[in-house]
């Protein structure tokens, strides 16, 4: 057997001995404990409370542009975060770079307020 | 390899500014579109056009110079590279926006879509194909395609109260992202392989590793079918014809030709420079790919009544032609460079040849309103010149001299010929056969143009408008241009790779 195929024999059994014990203990479980079904039990659960509503609830679009705005700042975050903890080795190369990565995000900003997609009518 | 990130010193890379002067000023001008848009909103639409498509001419200039130098420049580490190929591929990609460009004005000005984000869209996705010709590294694969495609996913949709429009854009995006998804785990395998994310290092390391590892094989196979999806070869083109029909039929002739194209570019970079020593793992797939595309494509192009449609599967078996010279690349001395410049020259008389037709398409719709094959019966009686160039731009597709279609299928079949490889013949002939059914489709509607009475009697002349005249004209030209003195069109397609060594 090839050491390519023996690698994989571990993943193998690795992955036969994660089913196992997974089963074992669930199966475990379901053998021990009690069971007294109640219609309360078989509720979704909702935080606590009762749910209320059909599962198929539809949510206002506007919560969808907001989430798009906020991928525009969290992209910004990401890349601005490690820049900014190394800005003096960086230089005005680092600096002018972020201005004009900065300044394409705000482009897309502008768009959305000009568009007043940042109203909550 | 425990390197201490503090002290490791900042070396500020060294940038080509003229070597990518033309990435640059399309997003300057992406931007200005934009901010056009923020400060003037409507009032800025009679503009933006004219604004898109001077901005790709502008972008034209630095692509002039760099021709005119003509030395090989390389940027970032061997991530980004200019040469010949480069050029060229930007070239052909710049051309058909600025044709799209003016297929579009009219279409989306009538249509009251949304017109200055369709400019900037656009222009964002050009700039995608742009870097596409120069990146040589997985990463600016990857966010080249992402960037190209994802403003595409846009596009197709933008007829907005238009079911079939959101279908359409709703099912390219579903497809499109299910194939950058399998390209992108070919590419992690790639890596994990190579350790680079530089084709000129995987190459190195696919040599060293031997093509027999599993891994390899799956990666190449992970990243051709993600590819295969792109440029809409069988058995990953099933999305082609409904997206084509649906979607605005300048975004259909902008997917059609550049989109394909960059698909193409990516493709030709990754297996001639990332694993030609692998061959023996690509070139049966390739095969496979070419002849199912070819066959399929033409025989399911015969039942259709729906011209776009009918294009779709037209596109789709040009695929399959486009593709076939890849399948006999791998034999070193010099088989991936033919290979290379047939791909190339096809690519170009594709661009224009499917581009005039769908011109064509586009300026009788607007007179029928339908893009059914009955609805263009009787056009000689009406629209003798766009008949005429209809025709041409047809039989060009079918490959019938002294078109530019001839020349393209002619290299293809000169390279398979020539490999001196049983499949090669095979595939060759495979194609010949493929060659005579397409033209029965062609030729099928070019009879019914010409022949057929009109619908309704309805001899009224056709709108024109000089955007969509000088589009049919550049197309037409081209076409023709290419067809009778080949040589021209094999000047500026017979490109190396600087990878290759050319």
């Amino acid at each position: 057997m090839s050491d390519f195929l023996r690698s994989w024999l571990v993943l193998v059994v690795f992955g036969g001995l994660a089913v196992l014990l997974v089963s074992a203990f669930l199966g475990l479980g379901s053998l021990l404990r009690p069971s007294r079904d109640t219609p309360q039990k078989s509720i979704n659960y909702e935080s606590g409370v009762d749910p209320q509503g059909d599962m198929w609830a539809q949510s206002n679009i506007r919560y969808y542009v907001f989430a798009l705005m906020f991928v525009l700042f969290d992209v910004e975050a990401v890349f601005i975060f490690p820049w900014a903890t190394r800005l003096e080795v960086y230089d005005v190369f680092g600096l002018v770079e972020m201005a004009i990565f900065i300044f394409i995000l705000a482009l897309g900003l502008f768009y959305a307020w000009r568009k007043r997609l940042l109203r909550w009518v | 390899m425990a390197v201490d990130l503090l002290t490791l010193a900042f070396q500020r890379p060294h940038i080509d500014w003229h070597g990518i002067a033309p990435e640059l000023v399309l997003l300057g001008v992406g931007a200005l579109i934009t901010l056009v848009d923020i400060v003037f909103l409507e009032k800025a639409r009679p503009i933006t056009a004219a604004l898109a498509g001077l901005g790709l001419l502008a972008t034209a200039v630095p692509l002039l110079t760099l021709a005119a130098d003509g030395t090989d420049r390389v940027m970032f580490d061997g991530a980004y590279v200019v040469d010949e190929f480069s050029l060229v591929m930007k070239a052909i990609f710049l051309l058909s926006a600025y044709v799209v460009v003016l297929l579009s004005t009219n279409y989306v000005a009538e249509g009251d879509y949304w017109e200055n984000e369709y400019y900037g869209l656009l222009l964002a996705s050009v700039m995608g194909m742009v870097m596409m010709a120069s990146a040589r590294d997985l990463v600016s694969i990857f966010v080249a395609l992402e960037l190209l495609s994802i403003p595409a996913y846009l596009m197709v949709a933008w007829r907005k109260r238009d079911l079939r429009s959101n279908e359409a854009g709703l099912k390219y995006y579903l497809m499109g992202v299910f194939a950058s998804a399998v390209m992108l785990y070919g590419m992690s395998l790639l890596y994990g392989v190579s350790g680079s994310t530089m084709l000129d290092d995987i190459g190195t390391a696919v040599a060293a590793a031997g093509s027999s590892v599993p891994v390899v094989t799956m990666a190449i196979v992970f990243i051709v079918a993600g590819f295969a999806f792109k440029v809409s070869a069988v058995p990953f083109h099933t999305w082609a014809p409904d997206v084509y029909e649906g979607a605005p039929t300048p975004v259909t002739a902008f997917l059609a030709v550049a989109s394909k194209a960059a698909g193409f570019v990516a493709l030709l970079v990754l297996v001639l420079v990332a694993f030609p020593s692998a061959s023996d793992v690509w070139e049966p797939l390739v095969w496979i790919l070419a002849a199912a595309s070819m066959t399929v494509g033409n025989m399911v192009a015969l039942r259709q009544t729906n011209v776009v449609r009918l294009m779709a599967y037209s596109g789709i078996a040009q695929t399959g032609f486009m593709i076939a010279p890849l399948a006999v690349a791998g034999h070193g001395g010099g088989s991936a460079d033919q290979a290379l410049s047939a791909v190339v020259t096809y690519l170009a008389i594709y661009a224009a040849m499917n581009l005039g037709a769908f011109a064509v398409i586009i300026v009788l719709a607007r007179k029928t309103g339908s893009a059914e094959t009955t609805s263009f019966a009787g056009a000689f009686h009406y629209a003798p010149g766009l008949t005429v160039a209809m025709t041409i731009f047809l039989f060009s597709l079918a490959g019938i001299p002294p078109l530019g279609g001839w020349f393209a299928k002619f290299e293809v079949f000169r390279v398979l010929a020539t490999a001196g490889e049983p499949w090669g013949y095979v595939l060759a002939a495979v194609g010949a056969v493929n060659s005579v059914i397409a033209l029965y489709y062609y030729a099928a509607l070019a009879r019914r143009m010409w022949a057929d009475d009109a619908p309704d009697g309805d001899h009224a002349p056709v709108p024109m408008t000089p955007s969509l005249a000088s589009a049919l004209g550049i197309c037409g030209i081209v076409t023709l241009a290419f067809g009778v003195a080949p040589q021209l069109v094999a000047r500026f397609t017979d490109v190396t790779l600087a990878a290759l060594g050319g």
